[in-house]
């Protein structure tokens, strides 16, 4: 994908590019020869030129072009399972003494890493897309009033589902060592396709008529943005327990949409939370496989957040919009009311299936709240 | 479509709907403000066209601790989780931070394949050193300002979500920056050299330690990607292949776009908050110590990058004399552009009244 901005007109733009590289050359070169002419040079040290760990080192294109996975070479490529350096030194650069400690309190691979947080990063970038310009906006019709204020409460509980995952990130992400770079790059791609979530969901609330229906309580925010035990606890929560949540009503997006715009929006979202999700799913997975009692740490955190969930849904404003869009206004939402119970039931499902991907298996321990979207 | 109040109000045959099939649906009159329909404009449906009613431009004020988005009906019992820090407008606004969101969502790029790489040949050794030895500063410095921003998201009211927006893709747009100049380092038979040898964070005064957001922008922001963004601007002077240009190119557009947030805040709190003017001024006086002595300005003297520099200006180290004078030109570039900027920004006094550092100015000269 290329910048459409420069799509058009490229050869204009290159003429014009090189007229200001021209000019540029000429502005210094006559400075350099008039004001700058007999300017004090201090003596070169370039001791620096020798300081290196290795050198010689060449990362090969590959069919997805020259990816982040690719420069994992040599002793660039060794990962530690503890990172101690405390400033923002490259992985493999070479150290100098004397740098202040910034402060980074997650320094242990087991803590944060995935192994394809790389390859997500590219993928990221790769499917990018743009809420103003990528939807078809003009296909959104004028619905009926009770299907339009669901589609509204439904678009603003969105919004908080994406404001949640940005401000999670935004708490935690400038705490992972530096020596990580692979899995903060992905988190800032994350985060920056939560931003677009926030915004397609917004847009929509408001180009049909409609507006911002009523907000949520908070019982998951709260669960959410309150876990500090660690980086890992709080992936359980924001990726197992929300967002699966919201991937699930993504995937049903060919339902629950009215128009092109609304499928547009689903597809292009289920796309990016697949994403994140794969992300946790694995640093999870990891993070177990290090730690012999992180499963149970887990399984007690997952026993109070399932009834959290449980709770947040009981909520009339979070599965009862759903039923109407399904049934097609407030008539039909008895019918609705059964999309919506086999929506919840993928839901756990999914959420049992994945535990057992990362080594946690609670099918005899959810919680009676959740496993009653079972029945 | 505009809907009246009274049409909005529960039916009773919709009330005993639900009651009769046991749905509360009072969501259905509970909300905000109703009837809105946003135009998409010639650049689409941007935030700008859904800037209506109550939807609008947020107030001086926010009160909103729950996280809701903006507009949306507050409920008496939700949780006042948020924490927010950040709740004066003047603290974080400015008047386009829109339009540079949405500017930054179409010029979004990939360092995978929009680099044409193939166009790196091998070099003199001297050179791919300097290039190596640049590229590993700009892979450290480019991401504090990705990790610097991301600190103030959770922060910050969902009330002011345009600015906050803004930052998050800046948080992306740095990450890049990170990511093309290691595979820069490593996309030519170098590898990484020596991370910089002046303290670049961690110091009071520094951009991570800010406990203001004003302070800390108007470093990152002004003098910080300022100085930077005249670096990459030269890109062409010190590129030796396309791939190189294209790096610094499109590195330059993205900087530009963080650097005009930086003023275009300043200048709104310059002419909201004229009474914070002598504080800001402060951070500026820090600021332009910090550009004159080095930290995270590579053009600065007698740094390991400014003597890369001065190798790739002069087209290797048998003309670093050349290369040298080169980089002073640069640096009263970058001088003058800060000036510009400053003034821009609503602070220009200082370079009359006589604080502004002279040893900065005499580069402007």
């Amino acid at each position: 994908m290329t910048n459409k901005d420069n799509e058009p007109q490229e050869s204009a733009r290159v003429k014009s590019r090189r007229r200001v590289n021209e000019r540029l050359r000429d502005a210094i070169s006559k400075e350099t020869s008039g004001d700058l002419k007999d300017v004090e040079i201090p003596p070169k040290k370039l001791d620096w030129m020798k300081r290196t760990y290795q050198w010689g080192v060449k990362a090969d294109l590959t069919d997805s072009g020259l990816t982040i996975g690719a420069l994992n070479v040599g002793i660039y490529g060794e990962i530690p399972d503890r990172w101690d350096d405390q400033s923002r030194m490259p992985r493999g650069a070479y150290p100098m003494p004397g740098v202040p400690p910034i402060g980074y309190s997650i320094s242990e691979k087991r803590d944060l890493w995935a192994d394809n947080a790389a390859d997500l990063y590219e993928e990221a970038i790769q499917r990018r897309w743009t809420p103003a310009t990528d939807i078809p906006w003009e296909s959104v019709a004028p619905l009926s009033d009770d299907v339009e204020a669901a589609v509204c409460q439904l678009c603003t509980m969105l919004c908080q589902h994406a404001n949640t995952e940005i401000e999670t990130l935004g708490a935690w992400l400038h705490q992972m060592s530096y020596g990580y770079h692979e899995v903060k790059l992905f988190l800032a791609s994350e985060m920056f396709d939560a931003a677009r979530h926030f915004e397609v969901f917004r847009k929509r609330a408001l180009s049909n008529g409609g507006g911002l229906g009523i907000e949520l309580k908070g019982d998951v925010k709260r669960m959410i943005i309150e876990s500090r035990g660690g980086w890992s606890e709080t992936a359980l929560l924001l990726y197992l327990l929300r967002g699966l949540f919201t991937f699930t009503i993504y995937r049903y997006g060919s339902i629950l949409a009215n128009n092109d715009a609304e499928r547009a929006i689903f597809e292009k979202s289920v796309q990016d939370k697949a994403r994140h999700l794969s992300y946790g799913l694995e640093h999870l997975r990891y993070a177990i496989t290090r730690q012999d009692d992180k499963h149970l740490v887990f399984n007690n955190l997952l026993g109070i957040g399932e009834r959290l969930v449980a709770r947040e849904c009981r909520d009339p404003i979070v599965l009862e919009p759903l039923a109407v869009i399904f049934g097609g206004g407030v008539k039909g939402a008895q019918s609705g009311i059964k999309t919506t119970q086999r929506l919840m039931s993928d839901y756990v499902n999914l959420y049992l299936s994945s535990l057992k991907t990362i080594g946690i298996d609670r099918s005899d321990s959810l919680s009676d709240d959740l496993k009653s979207y079972l029945a | 479509m505009t809907i009246s109040k009274e049409e909005l109000d529960l039916a009773p045959a919709v009330r005993e709907f639900g009651e009769d099939n046991n749905l509360d649906l009072s969501w259905l009159d509970t909300r905000g403000e109703w009837g809105v329909k946003a135009e998409p404009s010639k650049r689409g449906l941007t935030l700008g066209d859904i800037q209506l009613g109550s939807y609008g431009e947020p107030g001086d004020h926010s009160d909103n601790m729950t996280g809701r988005p903006r507009g949306a009906k507050a409920r008496n019992d939700a949780y006042r989780v948020g924490g927010y820090k950040i709740r004066s407008k003047a603290d974080i606004w400015l008047s386009n931070a829109h339009v540079l969101y949405e500017e930054s969502l179409q010029r979004q790029w990939s360092s995978a394949t929009d680099v044409p790489w193939e166009t790196i040949k091998p070099l003199p050794d001297d050179i791919e050193r300097a290039q190596c030895q640049l590229a590993t500063f700009l892979t450290e410095v480019e991401f504090v300002a990705a990790e610097v921003p991301g600190r103030w998201l959770a922060s910050t009211t969902p009330d002011y979500f345009e600015p906050r927006m803004f930052l998050i893709s800046q948080v992306m747009d740095e990450s890049r920056h990170l990511d093309v100049f290691r595979k820069r380092a490593f996309a030519n038979g170098g590898g990484l050299m020596q991370r910089p040898n002046v303290t670049t964070s961690g110091t009071v005064g520094s951009i991570d330690l800010s406990n203001d957001f004003t302070e800390m922008s108007s470093r990152l922001h002004i003098t910080g990607e300022g100085s930077v963004l005249t670096i990459f601007r030269m890109g062409e002077l010190m590129a030796y292949n396309e791939a190189e240009k294209t790096i610094y190119r499109l590195a330059a557009q993205d900087e530009a776009r963080h650097v005009a947030f930086g003023v275009m805040h300043l200048r709104y709190l310059a002419e909201t908050e004229p009474e914070r003017k002598e504080e800001i001024h402060c951070y500026l006086d820090e600021g332009e110590g910090a550009l004159v002595a080095g930290n995270q300005n590579p053009a600065s003297r007698d740094t390991a990058q400014s003597e890369a520099l001065a190798i790739l200006l002069g087209g290797g180290e048998k003309n670093f004399d050349e290369g040298y004078r080169k980089l002073m030109a640069i640096r009263k570039r970058q001088a003058r552009e800060y000036v510009q900027r400053v003034r821009s920004a609503g602070f220009g006094e200082r370079f009359e009244n006589g604080r502004a550092n002279q040893e900065l100015l005499a580069y402007t000269r």
